[in-house]
């Protein structure tokens, strides 16, 4: 499978991370550009779309948030399914949701190998002087387990941008990977061209709800 | 833009449509005289025998809270615990391990609704009492996401206390069993949605086939549903009338409704050739506007009702113990060290581990039906897809013999490689990476 000219990526993106470290949060920042505290509970997972352009070729991510209660992660493997990426947030005051990223990245590690991008996300950087996780141990505990490491603040908008440009040059590098050493192998992404979209073949002529 | 209070207290920055004739008013009027006189005499044989009928019209608003008390008998239990809400309020905030969640959950809990529009308004406080005491009261569930929208619903109509009760009620009473969707590892929601599969497999196979070749587990539309019964999955004017029915006819009335949503819009879901797609329109677009009159829906749904009765799937049978609460509800148990000093569990439970060897399970075993179907398929010779009007059901021949359009087949090649060449032992749930193709109209951003 190649990209064809004018052709779109699509990539999926899960959020993990425990209730209440800002997941919904980054979300909304990064497509939305706003901060809400009034924003609703994801019990349900739900997703939000970004469309970009990297090295001229169109990108869109659907990226997946989740609910954050200890109870739903057993729910895990319907939301990270099929992704390409995830982002694992954790709360810097609070130490116990560092420890449930390195869980996250245990059982995805085991589950999908090393198909899937992981970046590690330390939330509430405005939050500073009442840090609990150390930063070193963050940062090493990131290179060890191979994923990248980024500061954030949804609320201040820092790094935010940041964190899903290089999450999407870093799928796209692994997909072009991929497609060049696999080529028989259907990739998780399939390419089409916005020319010509797949479903008119079966939409044209019905009418809609 | 204009900011207007809805009926039921939702703020909406657009105009609501006019849609109550005046005509229309003088039905209500007379409706909710017979509805006062029903309510004085509840307890006697001519109210049991225009109940149902009356409930599926629609209980008025102006009377729906003094409805849902008498029908989750509310009082009763109220008064057989003299002053326990208030004990178990107090040990709530003493020891409950889940203030913080339940905090967090209130803050964003129908907030765009003019009771919990401001932090700390009465109405929040009073939701967080509510789940604050109930962590207390059921200590096997504590408090669950999802919960806060249960009991935000009730509050809009009861007070505080009532509210509590009625949740209780809703967890523990046979006729609700919500306990189980609320427990560790979700059992009830396992049990019902593989009886919502099986519904599928039966009357739709199209659209579950559909489902599946987009790897999309039921799971991903259809949570809220079961967890707090269509609330933000529906618009509120529709879920206070299935609540209504709910609170009348119990656990069968969730599955029926989720039948009934996937039967009115099957055929625009089918025309959906995405996972984002197809989730977007049954969470997002279905809750802003269902697409058919609340009145319309409800005739449907009774429909869905007998049809499932027919066919001895309206109902998954009765729970089993371990959906029930086990422990005695109301008697204090101190919270252990590790949910005290909030340490999270390093490993998953028992329970947790089936439930989520489950969730995999189901979609490996969607995966080779699927290609069992497409195996099969491709030597059907298939014709037309056989639908008019939009809400009858494929011809209930099992999805292996059914027939099928030259280019409903024609559009499914492209998974049909996805599926024969996963060969990824340890990840066998990709075996259906589907994003199939692109729109350009934005979805779910508006979200």
């Amino acid at each position: 499978m190649t990209t064809a000219p004018g052709g779109t990526n699509n990539f999926k993106v899960v959020l993990l991370g425990e209730g209440c470290v800002g997941k919904t949060s980054l979300l909304l920042r990064y497509i939305e550009d706003k901060f809400n505290d009034k924003h609703l509970t994801t019990l349900q997972a739900t997703f939000l779309n970004k469309r970009l352009n990297i090295k001229g070729k169109r990108i869109n991510l659907s990226i997946w948030d989740t609910a954050g209660q200890e109870k739903f992660h057993a729910l895990g493997p319907i939301y990270y399914r099929n992704s390409n990426g995830a982002i694992l947030v954790y709360d810097i005051t609070d130490e116990d949701s560092f420890g449930k990223v390195k869980n996250w990245v245990k059982e995805l590690k085991k589950m999908l190998g090393s198909d899937i991008v992981l970046i590690i996300a330390g939330n509430k950087v405005d939050l500073e002087h009442e840090r609990t996780v150390p930063l070193e141990e963050a940062e090493s505990y990131a290179n060890m387990v191979g994923a990248k490491h980024y500061y954030t603040s949804a609320k201040l908008n820092q790094g935010v941008e940041e964190l899903f440009l290089d999450l999407t040059r870093e799928m796209l590098e692994k997909y072009e990977q991929n497609s060049q050493t696999e080529v028989n192998r259907t990739s998780q992404v399939l390419v089409v061209d916005d020319e010509t979209p797949v479903q008119s073949s079966c939409c044209s002529g019905t009418k809609s709800n | 833009m204009d900011m207007l209070l809805g009926i039921y207290g939702f703020i909406h920055d657009e105009r609501l449509p006019q849609r109550t004739a005046p005509q229309k008013v003088n039905i209500e009027v007379e409706r909710e005289k017979k509805w006062v006189k029903m309510l004085a005499h509840w307890d006697t044989p001519e109210t049991k025998q225009k109940l149902h009928r009356r409930i599926y019209k629609g209980i008025p608003n102006s009377l729906r809270i003094n409805t849902w008390c008498k029908l989750l008998q509310v009082n009763r239990i109220k008064f057989e615990n003299p002053g326990k809400y208030q004990d178990m309020l107090k040990l709530g905030k003493l020891w409950s391990t889940d203030v913080r969640q339940i905090d967090s959950d209130v803050n964003r809990q129908f907030r765009e609704h003019q009771f919990y529009r401001e932090r700390y308004s009465e109405k929040q406080c009073a939701l967080f009492n509510v789940l604050c005491a109930y962590s207390i009261y059921n200590s096997e569930v504590g408090y669950c996401q999802g919960m806060s929208g249960l009991a935000g619903v009730l509050l809009m109509y009861m007070d505080e206390e009532d509210a509590f009760w009625a949740l209780a009620i809703l967890l523990s009473d046979k006729r609700y069993a919500m306990h189980g969707l609320f427990i560790e590892g979700f059992p009830k929601l396992t049990r019902f949605l593989e009886h919502h599969d099986k519904i599928l497999t039966k009357f739709m196979p199209k659209l579950k086939h559909h489902f599946d070749k987009f790897g999309l587990d039921a799971i991903l539309y259809s949570l809220k549903w079961f967890f707090v019964c269509f609330v933000e999955r529906v618009p509120f004017s529709l879920c206070l009338r299935v609540w209504d029915i709910y609170l009348l006819d119990g656990e069968r009335v969730i599955t029926a409704m989720a039948y009934t949503i996937l039967k009115l819009h099957k055929k625009a879901i089918m025309k959906l050739n995405d996972m984002d797609l197809i989730v977007n329109y049954i969470q997002v677009k279905l809750h802003k506007d269902f697409g058919y009159d609340d009145d319309i829906v409800i005739y449907h749904l009774e429909k869905s009702m007998e049809e499932l009765r027919r066919a001895k799937l309206d109902y998954p049978g009765p729970p089993p113990p371990n959906e029930l609460p086990q422990r005695m509800l109301g008697v204090f148990v101190e919270p252990d060290k590790k949910s005290k000093i909030g340490q999270r569990a390093e490993n998953f439970s028992e329970t947790e581990k089936q439930t989520r060897a489950n969730v995999i399970l189901r979609r490996e075993k969607a995966a080779l039906e699927l290609q069992e179907l497409r195996v099969s398929q491709s030597d059907t010779v298939s014709e037309h897809s056989g639908l008019t009007g939009g809400v009858r059901c494929d011809d209930s021949v099992s999805g292996l013999g059914s027939r099928r359009s030259l280019a409903d087949t024609s559009v499914t090649s492209t998974a049909d490689l996805s599926v024969f060449s996963s060969g990824r032992s340890h990840a066998p749930d990709n075996s259906l990476d589907t994003h199939s193709n692109v729109s350009d109209d934005g979805t779910g951003s508006d979200g």
